[in-house]
């Protein structure tokens, strides 16, 4: 611009400097690199592991962490490299299916109560409200008690039935917003039915809000499930996992055998650490405006 | 918003709060009955599988066992209202005085952990505000991130490790020494289950301050304050924070249940005597006329620190009065 036609104090329009930003910025990308190879060395943990991890070598029981035995053994004298492997399955098929569960009924109670009428969403809420007002580790001891032995799918199925209010509140004040725009209103009037309205409509409008609820609460699972096993409630130590790896720490804890809660612990709080900084990724970036201070 | 009778208007809250008790303890009682599980054997042990068949009989009319459900419940609701909510099935007495008599170490624990991270967490959401975008707000954003990913169980497992195996310093379970319970011992066997407590909830909450400080400094009023020459920490404290307080207090209100459940955790780990510990193994033993209590009593409280959130929020807040109390999302 020319200098003689700027007037003081005044605000010239500046265009914004064309930047290239490298491709990572403002990405999780370590995060992710964390998270791809810890699922990745978990599915296809038979290619690489040198032992059965089901096998108890009762001669080299608690043995520290060594050449033989990478990671360590446990009080069972099975190898804990491979048992973090293999035990990663279990947690992770957890953390995904027991998401999955409460992201549908989430998702599902959430447009029911927010479609309807104004007394049965209040109705629907109250109900949550009780739901919500169990302590969820109460909750899922019952619930599991009526299932029965816990395994994989039975324990997926009560950590998920527990934990899907918060989503479910999510998604009803979005459909609450967005049930009178035209298009819902349109589809309604030509007919449209429940989850019709649900799939084309509502859900490509509440799907971003609760993208990263969702992240969250794989992370919730998983810790939920570590934190049953843990306490004798959730998976048998025969089914290995990382909650129930971590189970034997009693016994460890006496002999002072680290290994035995360190190394599955550090893989399972990696594992949360990754699964929060990408869900805080989704949640999207703060504030951009100047603070006032 | 229209003035409303303070009559009916706390009458509606003691309402709901007893329908919303009632529908909790129908639930509970139902769940307790369906699950499976023989109360005679928390009942009477091992003695419960030789009794013959009329002695089964017996025993479960003496409990009440052999009528059906509703009528069951019925019976219980009475006994209730009369303050007798029947008998703990393991420790065979009632089941009100099993839980009285571990209450008081839940309310320490949890009384102290609840200031502290009340406290706490005001102090580091404003240190954060104020050094927005510091060195040491991103430092503590870091630390807390990795903090509240660390599920509570395995903290205190780490932390029994290092102070209890490995330096010596501090008790790793229960809530004194068996013999000596002085003020002194029963802070030592404290440590370590509040600092897991408090680490557990603390960023959660520092970190909800935060945001909601730095939407806060964000207002033109700040800018109006600044303008006529207010100083940045009168702006802060004396108009930011205050602002912020009736969300934080309805929040907190809200948290009880969920620095209580994360206290059910610690104190099983740490064999801490209390509520948490009961509960666990009320739910190992089967003793589910104890659990269904713990159930009642944990979920009331939450119902009453909803409706007490919502109290304070439009008590104080008169922006709240037509809305509703902040969400609390999960936070694992």
């Amino acid at each position: 611009m020319d200098e003689r036609f700027v007037l003081v104090g005044a605000r010239t329009p500046q265009p914004p400097p064309p930047k290239e930003l490298p491709w990572h910025r403002g990405k999780p990308v370590l995060a992710m690199a964390g998270l791809l190879v810890i699922v990745t060395g978990c599915l296809c943990c038979e290619l690489f592991i040198p032992r059965d991890p089901a096998y108890m070598d009762l001669v080299h029981a608690m043995e520290a962490p060594g050449p033989d035995f990478w990671f360590g053994a446990d009080t069972m004298g099975r190898d804990i490299f491979s048992m973090i492997w293999h035990g990663g399955r279990a947690s992770l098929l957890i953390g995904f299916f027991a998401t999955a569960i409460s992201t549908a009924l989430a998702v599902l109670f959430g447009t029911v109560s927010g479609l309807s009428p104004r007394w049965l969403d209040e109705l629907l809420m109250r109900l949550t409200e009780i739901f919500l007002s169990i302590p969820s580790l109460l909750l899922i001891v019952l619930l599991q008690a009526i299932l029965g032995k816990p395994d994989v799918l039975s324990l997926s199925v009560v950590i998920g039935v527990t934990g899907w209010t918060s989503v479910a509140r999510v998604v009803r004040s979005e459909v609450r917003r967005l049930r009178s725009s035209e298009y819902v209103l349109a589809a309604q009037c030509m007919g449209a039915g429940f989850f019709h309205v649900l799939r084309r409509h509502l859900a490509p409008n509440f799907f971003s809000s609760i993208m990263f609820m969702v992240v969250m609460n794989v992370r919730s699972a998983i810790a939920s499930e570590s934190t049953l096993s843990f306490m004798g409630l959730g998976l048998p130590l025969e089914v290995i996992s990382w909650g129930s790896m971590l189970s034997l720490a009693e016994k460890a804890l006496l002999s002072g055998a680290w290994w035995i809660i360190l190394i599955p612990g550090a893989f399972l709080v990696v594992t949360l650490l990754c699964l929060t900084s990408v869900g805080n990724w989704l949640r999207g970036g703060g504030d951009q405006r100047g603070s006032n201070l | 918003m229209r003035q409303k009778n303070p009559f009916l208007y706390y009458g509606g809250k003691v309402l709901s709060f007893a329908v919303s008790l009632f529908l909790l303890s129908l639930a509970a009682f139902y769940v307790a009955r369906l699950a499976p599980g023989d109360p005679l054997v928390s009942y009477y042990g091992d003695r419960a599988e030789k009794m013959t068949v009329q002695e089964r009989e017996q025993a479960e009319a003496r409990l009440g066992l052999d009528r059906p459900v509703h009528v069951q419940y019925i019976r219980w609701l009475e006994g209730a209202v009369r303050g007798d909510f029947g008998i703990s099935y393991k420790y065979r007495t009632e089941a009100l005085s099993v839980i009285a008599a571990r209450l008081p170490n839940t309310l320490i624990l949890g009384g102290i952990g609840f200031l502290l991270i009340f406290t706490g967490a005001l102090a580091l959401g404003a240190i954060c505000a104020w050094n927005e975008g510091n060195l040491l707000d991103r430092f503590i954003c870091k630390a807390g991130t990795v903090v509240s990913c660390i599920p509570e169980f395995w903290m205190s497992l780490v932390l029994i490790l290092i102070f209890s195996v490995h330096l010596r310093w501090l008790p790793s379970s229960g809530a004194y020494t068996i013999g000596g319970g002085g003020i002194a011992n029963r802070a030592v066997h404290l440590v370590l289950p509040l600092t897991v407590t408090v680490a557990g909830h603390l960023w959660y909450y520092a970190y909800m301050i935060r945001n909601r400080l730095l939407e806060e400094i964000r207002a033109d009023y700040v800018l109006l304050a600044r303008a006529k020459g207010l100083g940045r920490r009168k702006v802060l404290f004396r108009h930011c924070l205050r602002s912020v307080l009736p969300t934080y207090l309805s929040l907190m209100a809200i948290s009880v249940p969920h620095i209580l459940g994360g206290t059910y955790i610690v104190e099983t780990v740490f064999s801490y005597p209390g509520i948490g510990t009961l509960s666990y193994e009320s739910a190992r033993y089967q003793d589910y006329n104890l659990l269904m209590l713990l159930c009642i009593l944990s979920g009331g409280l939450v119902i009453l620190c909803n409706i007490l959130a919502q109290i304070v929020s439009e008590r104080i807040d008169p922006r709240m009065r037509s809305g509703e109390t902040p969400e609390v999302t999960d936070h694992g």
